[in-house]
Parts: structure tokens; sequence; C-alpha cells
């Protein structure tokens, strides 16, 4: 899946990006974006440190606030929180659904979010990193313990197959981050589950 | 082709049907067309044929093309003219009035279609027998092979020694044609039209593939659950997916159990997406039909019908984070995955302002960001699920993984 882009798709087959799990903590440090094929709808990807690219993201924590912004073109920036950090949640009038779920919300909650994660440049030029939410809707402890398991899991597999994969040699190269790290970060966020 | 031999060919064939032929006159007619004109000499040869038999208003003039070379049905190739024995083994009803019999030929090297055309003027065909075609043609539509038997060709019957024996094909390895496979009917899936006798899938241990019967008189539903061999269905290509027709086919039940593979398979992830179509939907009245309708209650088929029924239904997309499968649910766990009946869906859509769209918002409250295992069988890439269960939090996975995570601290 990884490396395939355009090229590696069946023809006239749909195949939809998958959506990555990963923690607040490690998504924070994405700051490579890039875009794959010429196309004006070749789909773009934000290369996560430990060595995999990322056109999607399914994440899970707790809606711990809400902000309605602009008058014209009305979006919600939303903070949703997970054992490790903090994601940026933006909903706007390009995705009228999602706004409508995010109104319906009352923090705190958790949630469930998909969505595409973006890369901006701060005034002071640090990179920025946002999720632009397809879908938020609220689900119970369960599903985020599940959750929590699943990112875990996906982490140390990210770690445990990036010497052998391009995106992992290129992750690599631009960080200069020990993924020892995030194996840290993971640990950190199951210690918080119940046994 | 030398020009002295088709004015040859020509001449034999007038002087068959007792009237001069002048082979003098017929070969500088033939010079003509193909050295001043261009035609090509196999159509030359056709057009000074057709010429002499309409001055002496013979009708039963035999064409040009050359007898080809003798093959098996298993050599021959599109576009070919050749000469082939082989024996009838089905005849299906004529689709047009143009076409006097059609059916499946076969050898021992394989089968295919042809097709009699009714100005070829050929003696009847019965199945069961031998026949030498002698200058027939081979065409080719959608990937199928066709033996046409047109004005030109000669056909005799033949004396035959020896039972046939059809090669059985693994339902892998099937390509469009006429084919011979043996499988069991695994599934009986509801009829789409009201010409269909019977559809569903067949399989045997390498695949499954769809099939049709049409209704027809003498055919009979094949058991769900029995074993068959099937010899000459044809197999025709739609969409790039392959589909068998058992109308011409001969069936023999086969006594026993085989194993079976028929593309089942399960997928685990989380829900995140629900696609338009979900919910509580309408579908079309027809008997046969059942397909979904638009808002205004329009069949693609068979336009606005007022009189629809209700039903439910999940369309929407897994996710492992590594893969996404589509996944389709019908309504027996789609009730029990949103923990919602069709009835309370009605009710719900007919007591609230946003109707249908209520019942969608629902669905994917209690979808979304749910971990799901299905089951299924998987046509490209999209999963009919048979079975579906929301998962839960497994604290034995977290022991292991605070192992894994932990082990190189």
């Amino acid at each position: 899946m990884t490396g395939g882009g355009a090229a590696g798709r069946k023809e006239g087959i749909f195949e939809r990006e998958p959506a990555r799990r990963v923690f607040a903590v490690e998504l924070k440090e994405s700051r490579i974006h890039f875009k794959e094929g010429q196309d004006e709808k070749s789909p773009t990807y934000v290369l996560l440190p430990t060595g995999e690219r990322c056109n999607r993201v399914f994440i899970a924590g707790t809606l711990t606030e809400k902000r309605r912004q602009g008058e014209q073109n009305m979006f919600y920036r939303a903070r949703v929180v997970d054992p490790t950090g903090t994601f940026f949640v933006m909903a706007g009038s390009y995705q009228p659904e999602a706004m409508q779920q995010v109104a319906r919300l009352e923090p705190p909650t958790f949630v469930a979010v998909v969505g595409k994660p973006n890369v901006y440049q701060a005034p002071d030029g640090a990179a920025l990193i946002s999720i632009r939410c397809e879908s938020i809707t609220q689900i119970d402890k369960d599903i985020r313990d599940q959750w929590v398991l699943d990112t875990a899991k996906a982490t140390l597999d990210r770690i445990d197959t990036a010497g052998q994969t391009p995106d992992g040699e290129r992750a690599k190269r631009e960080y200069n981050i020990d993924p020892a790290l995030f194996r840290k970060v993971a640990y950190e966020a199951l210690t918080q589950l119940k046994i | 082709m030398d020009i002295s031999e088709a004015a040859e060919r020509i001449s034999q064939k007038i002087t068959s049907h007792g009237h001069p032929a002048d082979k003098a006159s017929i070969e500088s007619k033939l010079t003509r067309l193909v050295n001043e004109f261009g035609v090509p000499p196999a159509e030359a040869e056709r057009t000074v044929l057709n010429e002499l038999a309409r001055e002496f208003s013979i009708t039963t003039f035999q064409a040009a093309g050359g007898p080809g070379d003798q093959k098996t049905l298993g050599q021959v190739q599109n576009g070919e003219w050749v000469t082939v024995e082989c024996k009838v083994v089905a005849l299906t009803s004529a689709p047009s009035p143009s076409i006097a019999q059609a059916g499946i030929l076969a050898d021992n090297s394989g089968a295919m279609r042809f097709v009699v055309w009714a100005r070829a003027n050929a003696p009847a065909l019965a199945a069961g027998k031998w026949y030498r075609f002698e200058s027939a043609v081979v065409d080719q539509y959608k990937g199928m092979l066709s033996l046409k038997v047109h004005s030109g060709t000669t056909v005799t019957e033949i004396p035959h020694e020896g039972a046939l024996k059809p090669a059985i094909t693994p339902i892998r390895d099937l390509s469009p044609g006429v084919v011979c496979i043996r499988g069991k009917v695994v599934q009986e899936w509801e009829a789409t039209h009201d010409r269909i006798l019977q559809s569903g899938m067949i399989a045997d241990e390498t695949g499954g593939i769809r099939f049709v019967m049409w209704k027809e008189e003498g055919r009979e539903r094949l058991s769900p659950g029995g074993v068959f061999t099937i010899f000459y269905a044809t197999a025709d290509e739609f969409n790039s997916r392959l589909s068998l027709t058992l109308n011409p086919a001969t069936i023999v039940p086969e006594e026993g159990d085989i194993p079976v593979s028929t593309g089942n398979a399960s997928f685990q992830g989380a829900f995140v997406h629900l696609a338009p179509g979900s919910g509580l939907i309408r579908r079309c009245p027809v008997e046969g039909c059942n397909r979904v309708l638009s808002r205004q209650n329009y069949c693609p088929v068979h336009e606005i019908q007022p009189q629809y029924h209700y039903d439910l239904r999940i369309k929407g997309w897994l996710d492992n984070g590594i893969e996404t499968r589509e996944i389709l649910v019908q309504r027996g766990e789609t009730e029990r995955l949103v923990e919602m009946n069709l009835d309370q869906a009605r009710e719900l859509a007919e007591n609230n302002p946003l109707g249908m769209d209520e019942v969608f918002m629902k669905f994917r409250e209690a979808l979304l960001g749910r971990y799901l295992a299905c089951q299924g069988r998987v046509i490209e890439n999209r999963m009919l699920v048979s079975a579906c269960e929301i998962l839960h939090y497994q604290p034995e996975q977290l022991a292991d993984l605070l192992n894994r995570a932990g082990g190189s601290l």
C-alpha cells in the first residue's frame, strides 16, 4: 500500500485512502507534506515521523473545547485530547455535515474523528498541523480504549518496519527523531488503560 | 490467392448447377477487381460468384474464401476460415429470423458457439450428431469465439466412433467461451428479472462464479447445496466479471459433496464512512426488480413507483489503518447493529421533519468510529456482509502490547 500511489492502483477500482492511527504527539511532530502525482486531484500526504505516509487519520479522544469562528465563512475549531497530547480539529463550510455534527456535541465527551491532516506554516515559521474533519461522532470509553490499543499497535508496527520501506528511510532522514521516543509514548499511553 | 485457382473454383460451382462457365471471362473479371480496383482476392471471388449466381438464378450458391485449413476447435482463431469436424452438443433458440440455428459445437479439444445463417441454406443440424463444416468463418464477440455457417460453407454429416471427453476447467481459470465445470451451488439469489429462473453462485475448490438460468421449457432449478457437472455452458464477461449462462448446458447431478472456496472473507476495522443510500430506503415493487428508488420514487427501469416498499441497509467503509473495505449490510444484520428495526425506522421517518435523513443520521451516530468484525463474500473490494459484530475492548491485548512496547525500553 505504502509507496503505491496512483500507479499502484488497479484500473477502474476505487481505492479509498486508509485512515492511519496516530497519537497526538507524533502527529504534532509531522511537518513534511507532499503530493503524489501531478493531477489536481492527486492525494496529498503527511509523512509521519515513524515512517508512513498519511492522507487520512482516525482518532479517538476527549472533545475538550469547541469554538465557532468567522462570520461569513463560519467554521469550528475543536480540541480533541488523547493520552499523549492534543489534536486540533477543524470543520468548515466545505464539510457541512461535520460542522453540524460538531454543533450538536457538548464538551467534554468522547469522540471519534475521521479527517485529513493539513500542515500550516505559522507566522513565526513553526509548522502547525490540524485535522480537517470528515466526520465526528460521540462514542463511549470502550471505543476510546480500543483505539488506544489499536494506535499503540500501529505505532509499534511502523517503528518495526520503518527500516525496510522508502517512506521509513525518508522519515529517518527528514526528522532526525529517535523512534524509541514513540515507543515510549505508546507505552505510556497503554499504562493509562485498565487491565 | 491464385486467381486462376479462384476462377477454377467458381467455374466448378457454376457448372455443378448445370450452367455453362467461361473460365477466361471469370479470370479476367477477377484480375480486374484485384489488380485495378484493389479488391481483396477473397472478396473478389465472392463478388464474381454472386454476380454469376444472380445471372443464372442460383440461390444455393457456394461462396468463396477458400475452405481454410482443417483444424480442431481448440486451434481456431478469430477471423479465420476453417474446416472443422465436430459434434453439435446443444441447440439454442435462434434469437433472430436471420439465424436458422444456433447452439454449441464441441470436439475433444474444446467447444464454441455456432450460428447458421438463414441464408446459408444449410441442412438442419441435429443435436448429438457429428458434422464436417467446410469453409466456415470464426469470429469473436465479447472475447468469445463463434463459428459462423454461411452460404459458402459445406456441411456434411459424418460418422463418429467413441465418446467425446470434455475437459473440466477449474473455476478460477475460466475465460470467456464455452466451458465445462464441476461445482456446487453455494448460493441462490433473488431474481432481478422476471425472465430469470434461477441465479446464484456455483463454486469449486478454486473459486466461485455467478450463474444464471433463464426461463425456458424443460429447465429446472438446481438444488442449492447440490454438486453438478455442467457441460458446455457459456461464460461471458460483463464489467470485467465472468458470468455463466446455463441454458445451453447439459447438467448432470453428482453424488456426494466437494470442498469449495467462495471468496468468503473476514475483515476487521473501524467504520469510517457511512455512504449515501444507507439507512431507510425505498425499493421498486415490480416483481424481480427490487432496485432502490430515488427521492422522487423513481426506479431507473420502471420509472415512478408510488407503491414502493421500505428496507434498511448499510453501505460504508471499514478501515484497519492499512487497508479499506467497502461493505454492504442487508436488513437483518443492519437491524442488529444499529438496534433499530424497520418499523421503528419508518416511524422515526414519518414523525420527523427530516424524514429518511433522520434515520441516516441515527445510523451515522450509531456506527461511525465503531470497531466491527465482518464476514462475507468479497467481489472487487466490496464485501457483501453475511455476519457482523461490534468489537469490544479486550484487556488481554493490553498485556501483550505493554510487553511489546516496554520490551526494549
